[in-house]
Formats: structure tokens, C-alpha cells, sequence
């Protein structure tokens, strides 16, 4: 359990490094994928196993948004967000030779955890610059209040610290 | 654009070649997000853990899928290195990064928590693309810090001519122009 402000507590969910658990949440939003996605795009870092897992599972190609602009990157796009973990603006990113993979296509998007939904709305912003349609949103757990828009496995209530 | 063929087990990919100094070319490998490559890589890689591993440490952001994948067939849990300091760490291991290329300072962080898992135990280092053998020697001193033993470096790509202690499966050059 975390303190994150005066009045409230989250349960640290972190499944980085947790094989068992990713490639479990991975198997079951499989099913629950709905039949007509293309592409999936995760933000960096946790939940890019349970992408990849998800990946695999489906056929289904991955495109990972990232925290910060590479060098690399050819016409990269970007969008601001603040970060319900830092309090933080956090920088959102695709790197244009991913475009293809989002251009008029259905995409999902998947996380660890869906909470306040800053990071779910900055990547669908992201998604729908580049010409993709969000067709999912798929989640191990909503935190918060329950989300009827989010496909999950689980939900965690917030709590009020000792 | 310039690509370059790189090839693990059967599976080639048309890499980009991106000019990171002037004159100096290299072929960019991104193992994110390509499921087959990965798999092949973990496949191949797994046959080169010593039979006394325990642990797979590794460290953020594109190597962890082939750490995940390495998990996944072998069995062995893995470690996660992070590159950024987390609000919920504490007392975290803090290490720096001597980079060879350009002078760029990095700091390797590991959560108090994790590094618990660690201790006494045999690592094997997970990288995808080693080249100047940097952040490798950082990785390791991590996990010495946490009291583990490396028992093995492994990585899929060796990019470079340095002489590293390390497995890999496929070399990939350094294409300096005329």
C-alpha cells in the first residue's frame, strides 16, 4: 500500500517481472479481445509484457508509445500528460515509422492499470492524430471508480491511509 | 532507406541504418514489438543459461520483452532495472553509468524490494543489443551491490569491436562512410 495524497492509498500493483501473472492477464483479455482490432499500443514500461504476451497470443501486432522523444525517431508525434504515479507532466510518444500499423485501423489500447485515465486519454488523443480509431480499451485493473468503457480483469478500490 | 539484413535463427529483418556520428552508420535493431524475432532470440538464448541460474536481471525498456519471453520458456523469474527513479522506491540501489560514447550520464535505479529477490542468487545478464559494454558493467554492479553472483551476460546483438565477456547470438557492424 501507497500513500499518494492526504487522504488516499493505492495498492501498488506491479506485475513487471511477474511472468506467471502477465502471461495469465494475457491469455484472459485474449478472449475477452473484441475479433475486429488490428493493432495494439501500450504505454511504456510495466505493461509492455502483457503487450507483447497479448501479441503473441492474438497475431496481432504491438506499437509501444514511449516516455521520451529518441533520436531515432522519424517524424515522431507527441502528446503531454500528467502522470497519475509523479504528479508530473509526462511526454507520450509514437514514432512515425509506427504510423502505418495505426493509420485507419482499429486499435486497442493496453495497460496494468486504468485509474484516473490521463495516460488512456493522452494515448487516444496520440492514436486519433495519426488516423486510428480506438476500438478497446483493455486493462488487468481498473483503479477508482469503475469503468464501464475499459475491458478488465479486476478492479482496485482507492483506500483511506491508517 | 539504407537497411541492413540482421538475422536470428530464421528470422531476418531490413533494418534501418540511422548516422549516429558523422560518418558513422549504424543498423538500428528494435526487438520491441516484433514477436517472432524475440521469440527466436529467447529460444537461442536459453540454451546458454548455466543450469545454476536463478534469476534473469535485466533492465528497462526494449530488453525486458526478451527477459519476459527468456521467463517464460525457462521458468526462472526476472528482475527489472530501472532508468528513472520511481516515487514508490525506497532505499533504492543507485548506480552510474560510464558511457564510452558520448559522455551522456546515466544512472541505473533498483527498488530496495526487488533487490531483496537477488540476493545469494546466481544472475544471468539479459541484454538486446550490447556495444560499448557500458551499461553491461553497470548492470553487473547492481547486481553485485544487491549480493548476487553473475553467473552469465547474454545478449542477442553484439554491435562494435570491443572484446566483451558476453554470448550473443549475431554481430552486428559499425558502417563508417569513405
Amino acid at each position: 500500500m501507497v500513500q499518494v495524497g492526504p487522504e488516499v492509498s493505492v495498492a501498488l500493483f506491479n506485475m513487471l517481472g511477474d511472468t506467471e501473472v502477465v502471461e495469465a492477464a494475457a491469455a484472459a483479455l485474449a478472449q475477452r479481445m473484441p475479433a475486429d482490432i488490428d493493432t495494439l499500443v501500450t504505454p511504456e514500461v510495466k505493461a509492455v509484457p502483457l503487450a507483447h504476451a497479448l501479441s503473441r497470443l492474438t497475431g496481432k501486432p504491438y506499437v509501444v508509445a514511449r516516455k521520451t522523444e529518441k533520436p531515432y525517431m522519424i517524424n515522431p508525434v507527441s502528446r503531454t500528460v500528467i502522470s497519475i504515479t509523479t504528479g508530473k507532466p509526462q511526454l507520450l510518444v509514437l514514432d512515425g515509422t509506427d504510423v502505418p500499423l495505426l493509420k485507419g485501423k482499429k486499435v486497442a489500447i493496453v495497460d496494468d492499470v486504468v485509474s484516473t485515465g490521463s495516460t488512456l486519454k493522452g494515448l487516444s488523443d496520440l492514436i486519433t492524430d495519426v488516423g486510428g480509431v480506438v476500438g478497446a480499451v483493455m486493462a488487468v485493473f481498473t483503479e477508482g471508480s469503475p469503468r464501464e468503457d475499459v475491458i478488465a480483469l479486476g478492479h482496485l478500490p482507492l483506500f483511506k491511509p491508517e | 532507406m539504407e537497411t541492413y539484413p540482421i538475422t536470428i535463427g530464421k528470422i531476418t529483418r531490413h533494418v534501418p541504418v540511422v548516422e549516429t556520428l558523422p560518418g558513422v552508420h549504424i543498423p538500428l535493431v528494435e526487438i520491441m514489438g516484433d514477436v517472432e524475432l524475440v521469440q527466436a532470440a529467447a529460444e537461442a538464448l536459453v540454451k546458454h543459461l548455466p543450469p545454476e541460474t536463478d534469476t534473469l536481471l535485466t533492465l528497462e525498456t526494449s530488453p525486458i520483452v526478451l527477459a519476459h519471453v527468456m521467463s517464460a520458456i525457462s521458468g526462472k523469474p526476472y528482475v527489472v532495472v530501472r532508468r528513472k527513479r520511481r516515487p514508490y522506491m525506497q532505499d533504492p540501489i543507485i548506480q552510474e553509468v560510464e558511457s564510452l560514447t558520448l559522455g551522456v550520464t546515466e544512472t541505473l535505479w533498483l527498488d530496495s524490494r526487488m533487490a531483496e529477490k537477488l540476493l545469494g542468487q546466481n544472475v544471468a545478464l539479459v541484454f538486446d543489443v550490447v556495444s560499448s559494454g557500458g551499461t553491461m558493467m553497470a548492470l553487473e554492479k547492481v547486481a553485485k551491490k544487491a549480493g548476487a553472483n553473475v553467473v552469465a551476460r547474454l545478449a542477442a546483438f553484439h554491435q562494435g569491436n570491443s572484446k566483451l565477456p558476453i554470448t550473443f547470438l549475431s554481430e552486428i557492424p559499425i558502417l563508417q562512410t569513405a
